[in-house]
C-alpha cells in the first residue's frame, strides 16, 4: 500500500526509489506493443524475444567497434531485427495456429543457442559487456517512447492497414474476398512487431550494463506474451496495461514477490478460461492446421 | 563413435518416451499441452522427494509418482481443457492455459525449501541434486570395448517395451480403436456412444504418466534433478521430436526422438556441444516450415 | 473425385441469373472456383467486363481462373459466403469499411497524423460506408456502431451484402443468401436483389428456395453431380422432367416414372395428423424447438414413431431436419419442447447413454472414420454393447450379409466408394443393437444404381426388425418404402400422412420446387 501513497503524496520520491521499475515498465509496455501488432492481424507469433536480442546485440556491438552515436547504432539494431523478421516471415507466416506459435518458439532458441552462443563476436555464453550503458540517463529515452509507439499504433489500428488486419484476424477467407491481400498484410504485421522488439531491446541494453544472452529465450516471450494475454488485445492499450500491471504487482504486493510466477499462472489461466476469447485477437475459430489451410468456404 | 551411437539411441529413448504423452494429446485432443515438460520435471522431483526426504525405496517411489503424474493430467484436462472445450473456444486458447499450469508447477518447486509451504515436496529451491549413491544399482558391462551402464540399459528396455505397448493397445484394443476414432473425427464418435470427454481424461492420465516416468528415468540416469529439467532439458526439445515426426503421430514421434538423439550426439561430436544445443530448433524451424506435416509423411498420421 | 465437371455458363451482364440444384451438386465449388479459393484442374473463366478503374466501353476479356481470391476481387468479383462470414467482432460500419478496402487509396502514413485536412477524407468514407448500410436497409443511425454479432440472422445476411456491394462489383455473387430465413425476410432479400439489380448490378444467385429463385431470375441453370442438366428461363427449366428427377429423387428402377401431382388428385389424401400418430410411440416428439446461435433451424416440431415403423422426414434441404435428428442423439440441445425415447428424455440425455439405450444414428455424410479400416469401424460400432463377446460373430455375420465389406475388410474405410461408405456406415449403426435407427440422407450423393442398393439394404434391416427414422431428400424414394412421412419446410412440419398418400399429393412437390 506503502507503494501507491508514496505515488501520490511524493511523485518525485518516488521516481528516485523505483527508478529501475519504472524502467523496465516501459520497455514491458513497448514489448506489449510489440505483439499487440501481430496479435491485432490475428497471428501468434512467439518470436519477439528473439527480435530484441537481434536489437540488444546489434547496438552494443556497434557501439563497441563503430564510431556512430548510440541513437544510430539504436536505430540500425531496430531496422536490423525488422529485416530480418522480414525474412523469417516469408517462409514462416504461411503457417498458422499451434504451427506458426511453435516455429517462431524455434526460431527464437535456433537464433540463442545456435547463433548468439556460437559467434565469438557476441561474447558467446559470457554476454557482453556495453560500453554505453547509462542506467539513469537510459530512462528518458524509454519514457519517451512509450507514448509516442502507443499513438502510433493505436492511430494505426484506425486505418485502411488496420482495419484490414482486423478482417483478417476476423476471418481470413472473408477478407481476401474484400479484395484484401492476405499474405502481405500478415508480413506488414509480423516486420512491424519485429521493428518494435527489436527497438525495444536496443533501448534495454541501455539500462544494462550487460547483454545477457539467457535474457532472450522462450522464458522472455511467455512473459511478453502474459501481458496481452493479461490486458486483453481488442486495443492497444490492453496488453500495455497488462506489461505495467504484471511488471508492477511483485513490489505491490511483496509477500508474492517470490511465488510471482504461481500468480502469473493463476492469472493466465482464470483469464483465459473465464473470460470471451473474442477480446483475445489470436483466439478466433479460423485457426486451423497449415495443411488443412487450403480448404476452400465450406460447400454444401 | 559406437559409443556415442549407444549414447544417442539411450537420450533418444527418453526423448521419444517424453515425445509420446506430448504427441498423444495432440493427436486425440488437438491441443498442444505445454505443461507436459512441468509434469516430466515432476516425475522425477516427486520420486526423489520420496526416496530421499521420506525414505521409501525406489521402485514403489517410481510406481506413486507415476501415478501422481497421471492425476496432474487428470488437473490439466479439468482445470485448463475442459473449461475451454465447454466454451468450444479454439485450441489455440488451450496453448495458453497450459502455460499458466506449467509456470505454476515450476515456481512452486522452484520456491520450496526446508521450512516453506511445500517443504514436504522439495528443499532445495533452485539447486539440482541427484539420488543418493546406491539408490538403484549401476553395475557397468564391458561388451566389445564398450562400456554399457545398468541403468542406461534399463531405461533403454523399459522404453522400448513400453512403447511397445502403448503400440500394442493403440492398433490392437478396443480402447485404442476409440481413442483413434476420437482423434479423427469426434462427432462420428459421439454417434457411436464414445464418451469423448472420458477419453479425454483418459489420454490425459496416460500421457502425463508416461511423461512422468520420462522425467524420473531422466533424474535418475542423468543425475540432474531440478525444478528446470522440464522446462530446459526436453520442452522444447519434445516439440522439435514430435515435429520431426509429424505432429500427432506416435510412431512418428519414437522415430523422431531417436533421430533427434542421433542428430545431437553427431552434431556434438563434429561440431561441439554449443552447437548440439542449437540443432533441436534450427530442424524443428526447418522441418516446420519445408515439410509441415512432417519427416515421415501422412502414412504414419494414420496410424496416430 | 469431381466436384464440378465440365460445366459451362455464360452469365449476361446486368441480368439476375440463378444457380440451383440438390445438395452436393456442387454449387458451392463453382463459386468458389469463380472466386479463387480453388484452383481448377482444367477450364477458364472469362470476366468480360471493364476493370473498375478503366473507362467506360472499355471492354475486355479477363482470365479469372487461377488468380488469388484477393485478385478476383480487385476485378470487381464480390461474394457472399453461404455460411456467414462476416468480422463478427467488428461493428457494422467497420465491416463495410473493412469491404471498401480496395476503392480507398491507401494513405495509412498520412493517417497516423492528426491533421484535419487528412481527416477529411476519413470522414467522406464513413459517410460512404453510412449510405451502404442504408442501401441494404440497415439505418446507420441503429445499426451502424453494433457488433456484427449482436445483429439478427437477417440483418447479418444483409450486411454481408452491403460488405460485397462496398467492393463497387461488376458481378456479385449470392450464396445462399435466404438460407435459414423465414418467408417475410427470404420476401425482403427478394426486394433487395431486385433493387440492386435495377441500380445495374449483375447477379449470381444461388439458393436452395426455389420459390425464391425462380420469383426472382431471369435465366437459370440446374447443376446435378457436377454437371449441368438444365439451362433457360425459369418457367422452361421448372418443367424439365431432369430438374424434377433430380429433386425429387427417382422410384425404383422397376416403376415408372412418377411425378407427384401430375395424376389426379385424391382430396382424401391429406390425411390430419391425429389420425395416424402411434398411441404409444417408441419415439416421442413434442414441439422441439431447435436454434444455432441468431438461426432458428427447428421451430416447434411434433411427431412419434412406434416400434416396427420406418417413418421418414422429407422435406428441402436445410428445411431443419438433420438439426431434428441431432437434437435427438444429444449432440445438440433443444431451446425448448421435449423428446422421449422410452423412459429416455433425449434432451438431457448424454449422447453416449442415448446409444447405449439403443437409438443409433448413421449420420448425414456417413461419417466413416477414413484412417481405421472397415473391420475396425465395425468393431466401434459395438462400443457402446454391454456384452462385447457377441460382438465379433455379428461382425462375421454383417460381412457375410455385406460381402462387400468382407471383402475390404482390413482397407481404409477412407477408400471405400461413397456407396461401400453408406454401407458401412449402416452396419456399424445395427452393430450397436438399435432399437430404432435414424438414417440421416442415407442416399446423398449416390449414383442411382447405388441409391437402390442402400434403399434394398433399408428394407431389409427393417423386415429384421429394426425401426427406422429416416430422412431424406431424395422424397419418392423415402415415401415408397416408408409406412408415414412428414413433410418438413423452415424447421415446421407442413404436412404428414402415410407414404402412399403424400405421394400422391402435390403440396410435396410444392414444398421442393416452390411451384
Amino acid at each position: 500500500m506503502d507503494f501507491f501513497i508514496q505515488l501520490f503524496t511524493d511523485p518525485v520520491g518516488f521516481y528516485n526509489q523505483h527508478e529501475l521499475l519504472i524502467a523496465q515498465i516501459g520497455i514491458n509496455a513497448i514489448l506489449a506493443i510489440s505483439i499487440f501488432v501481430t496479435f491485432y492481424s490475428g497471428q501468434l507469433t512467439l518470436a519477439n524475444a528473439g527480435f530484441m536480442a537481434i536489437g540488444a546485440y546489434t547496438t552494443v556491438i556497434m557501439s563497441l567497434y563503430l564510431p556512430t552515436p548510440l541513437p544510430v547504432d539504436m536505430l540500425v539494431g531496430a531496422l536490423l531485427a525488422a529485416a530480418i523478421g522480414f525474412l523469417v516471415g516469408l517462409p514462416v507466416l504461411r503457417l498458422r495456429g499451434v504451427f506458426l506459435a511453435i516455429a517462431t518458439i524455434g526460431f527464437v532458441e535456433a537464433l540463442r543457442l545456435g547463433v548468439i552462443l556460437n559467434v565469438p563476436i557476441t561474447g558467446e555464453g559470457q554476454g557482453l559487456k556495453n560500453p554505453s550503458a547509462d542506467p539513469l540517463g537510459g530512462i528518458l529515452p524509454i519514457l519517451i517512447s512509450v507514448p509516442i509507439l502507443t499513438y502510433l499504433v493505436w492511430r494505426l489500428t484506425h486505418t485502411r492497414l488496420g482495419q484490414a488486419w482486423a478482417a483478417i484476424r476476423e476471418d481470413e477467407l472473408a477478407a481476401s474476398s474484400n479484395g484484401i491481400n492476405v499474405p502481405a498484410y500478415k508480413m506488414v504485421a509480423f516486420v512491424i512487431s519485429a521493428l518494435v522488439a527489436g527497438y525495444a531491446g536496443a533501448l534495454e541494453t541501455h539500462i544494462n550494463f550487460f547483454v545477457d544472452p539467457t535474457e532472450y529465450s522462450v522464458t522472455r516471450t511467455i512473459q511478453i506474451l502474459t501481458f496481452a494475454v493479461v490486458g486483453g488485445t481488442t486495443n492497444v492499450i490492453g496488453p500495455i496495461v497488462g506489461a505495467v500491471f504484471l511488471t508492477a504487482l511483485p513490489e505491490i504486493v511483496r509477500q508474492f514477490a517470490a511465488y510471482r510466477d504461481v500468480v502469473n499462472g493463476i492469472i493466465l489461466i482464470l483469464v483465459i478460461t473465464l473470460t470471451s476469447s473474442d477480446r483475445l485477437a489470436v483466439c478466433t475459430p479460423s485457426m486451423t492446421c497449415p495443411w488443412k489451410s487450403r480448404k476452400a468456404p465450406s460447400s454444401a | 563413435m559406437t559409443q556415442q551411437v549407444l549414447n544417442a539411441i539411450f537420450i533418444g529413448s527418453i526423448y521419444a518416451l517424453f515425445a509420446v504423452g506430448y504427441t498423444l494429446v495432440f493427436g486425440v485432443l488437438d491441443v498442444l499441452n505445454l505443461a507436459h515438460s512441468a509434469v516430466f520435471m515432476l516425475g522425477a522431483v516427486v520420486t526423489y522427494s520420496l526416496v530421499a526426504l521420506h525414505g521409501m525405496p525406489f521402485l514403489p517411489a517410481a510406481v506413486i509418482a507415476i501415478l501422481v503424474c497421471g492425476l496432474l493430467g487428470l488437473l490439466i484436462e479439468f482445470v485448463a481443457l475442459r473449461p475451454l472445450r465447454r466454451r468450444n473456444a479454439p485450441p489455440i486458447s488451450a496453448l495458453i492455459s497450459t502455460i499458466g499450469l506449467a509456470l505454476i508447477f515450476v515456481a512452486i518447486v522452484e520456491q520450496a525449501t526446508s521450512g516453506s509451504l511445500f517443504s514436504w515436496l522439495w528443499q532445495d529451491g533452485a539447486n539440482s541434486v541427484r539420488f543418493p549413491t546406491g539408490t538403484v544399482p549401476n553395475p557397468t558391462y564391458h561388451v566389445g570395448g564398450l562400456t554399457i551402464e545398468g541403468t542406461k540399459l534399463g531405461i533403454l528396455i523399459i522404453s522400448v517395451v513400453l512403447m511397445l505397448v502403448l503400440g500394442y493397445v493403440m492398433r490392437f484394443t478396443q480402447v485404442g480403436r476409440a481413442l483413434r476414432a476420437v482423434a479423427e473425427n469426434r462427432r462420428a464418435a459421439t454417434l457411436l456412444g464414445i464418451n469423448v470427454d472420458r477419453i479425454f481424461a483418459s489420454t490425459l492420465f496416460v500421457s502425463s504418466a508416461l511423461g512422468g516416468l520420462a522425467g524420473l528415468l531422466f533424474g535418475l540416469a542423468l543425475s540432474d534433478i531440478s525444478p528446470y529439467i522440464g522446462r530446459d532439458q526436453v520442452e522444447l526439445k519434445g516439440l522439435a521430436v514430435i515435429v520431426l515426426g509429424g505432429m500427432g503421430s506416435i510412431p512418428g514421434a519414437v522415430l523422431g526422438g531417436y533421430l533427434l538423439g542421433l542428430i545431437e550426439v553427431f552434431a556434438f561430436v563434429r561440431f561441439g556441444s554449443n552447437v548440439e544445443a542449437g540443432v533441436a530448433f534450427a530442424a524443428l524451424f526447418l522441418v516446420l516450415v519445408l515439410r509441415p506435416q512432417g519427416l515421415f509423411g501422412a502414412r504414419l498420421r494414420e496410424r496416430l | 473425385m469431381h466436384a464440378v465437371d465440365d460445366v459451362s455458363l455464360e452469365i449476361e451482364e446486368g441480368t439476375i441469373f440463378g444457380l440451383i440444384g440438390p445438395n452436393g451438386a456442387g454449387k458451392t465449388t463453382l463459386v468458389n472456383l469463380v472466386t479463387g479459393y480453388i484452383r481448377p484442374q482444367s477450364g477458364s473463366i472469362q470476366l468480360q467486363s471493364s476493370p473498375p478503374l478503366a473507362g467506360e466501353g472499355s471492354f475486355r476479356a479477363v482470365e479469372l481462373a487461377r488468380r488469388p481470391p484477393h485478385a478476383v476481387a480487385g476485378l470487381g468479383v464480390a461474394r457472399t459466403f453461404q455460411t456467414l462470414r462476416l468480422y463478427r467482432n467488428l461493428t457494422a460500419i467497420e465491416n463495410v469499411l473493412a469491404g471498401m478496402h480496395l476503392r480507398r487509396r491507401d494513405d495509412t502514413l498520412q493517417q497516423l497524423i492528426p491533421v484535419p485536412t487528412f481527416l477529411k477524407e476519413d470522414r467522406r468514407r464513413l459517410q460512404q460506408a453510412r449510405e451502404l448500410l442504408e442501401r441494404v436497409g440497415l439505418p446507420p443511425e441503429r445499426f451502424g456502431e453494433r457488433r456484427a454479432a449482436t445483429l439478427s440472422y437477417g440483418d447479418q445476411r444483409r450486411l454481408e451484402v452491403a460488405r460485397a456491394l462496398a467492393l463497387n462489383p461488376h458481378l456479385l455473387i449470392l450464396d445462399e443468401p435466404a438460407a435459414g430465413m423465414n418467408p417475410a425476410e427470404k420476401d425482403r432479400v427478394r426486394a433487395l436483389i431486385q433493387q440492386l439489380n435495377q441500380d445495374g448490378l449483375t447477379v449470381l444467385l444461388i439458393d436452395h428456395d426455389m420459390r425464391l429463385v425462380m420469383g426472382v431470375c431471369r435465366h437459370i441453370a440446374v447443376l446435378n453431380f457436377g454437371r449441368k442438366i438444365a439451362d433457360g428461363p425459369p418457367a422452361t427449366v421448372s418443367q424439365d422432367p431432369a430438374v424434377i428427377t433430380a429433386y425429387l429423387g427417382t422410384q425404383a428402377q422397376k416403376t415408372a416414372a412418377h411425378v407427384p401431382g401430375s395424376e389426379e388428385m385424391d382430396v382424401a389424401t391429406t390425411s390430419t395428423p391425429a389420425s395416424i400418430e402411434p398411441a404409444s410411440p417408441l419415439l416421442e416428439v413434442r414441439d422441439l424447438q431447435v436454434s444455432y446461435g441468431a438461426i432458428q433451424a427447428v421451430r416447434g416440431v411434433s411427431f412419434g414413431v412406434a416400434k416396427g415403423e420406418i417413418v421418414a422426414l422429407i422435406g428441402a434441404n436445410g428445411a431443419g431436419k438433420s438439426t431434428i435428428l441431432n437434437s435427438l442423439s444429444g449432440v445438440l440441445r433443444p431451446h425448448s419442447g421435449g423428446a422421449r425415447f422410452g423412459d429416455l428424455d433425449l434432451t438431457t440425455a448424454p449422447p453416449d447413454r442415448i446409444v447405449s439405450q439403443g437409438l443409433v444414428q448413421v449420420p448425414e455424410g456417413r461419417e466413416i472414420l477414413a484412417r481405421l479400416t472397415v473391420r475396425e469401424n465395425l468393431e466401434l460400432g459395438a462400443w457402446a454393447r454391454r456384452n462385447g463377446r457377441t460382438a465379433h460373430r455379428d461382425i462375421d455375420g454383417l460381412m457375410k450379409q455385406f460381402p462387400i465389406l468382407g471383402q475390404r475388410r482390413d482397407l481404409p474405410a477412407g477408400q471405400l466408394s461413397g456407396g461401400e461408405q453408406q454401407i458401412l456406415a449402416i452396419a456399424r449403426g445395427l452393430l450397436a443393437q438399435p432399437k430404432l435407427l435414424l438414417l440421416d440422407e442415407p442416399s446423398l450423393g449416390l449414383a442411382p444404381q447405388m441409391v437402390d442398393t442402400v434403399f434394398d439394404v433399408i428394407k431389409k434391416i427393417h423386415n429384421d426388425g429394426v425401426t427406422i427414422l429416416l430422412v431424406e431428400q431424395n422424397a419418392l424414394r423415402a415415401l415408397e418404402i416408408a409406412d408415414r412421412a412428414y413433410v418438413v419446410e423452415t424447421g415446421r412440419i407442413l404436412l404428414s400422412g402415410t407414404g402412399a398418400a403424400l405421394r400422391r399429393n402435390p403440396e410435396v412437390q410444392k414444398a421442393y420446387l416452390g411451384g
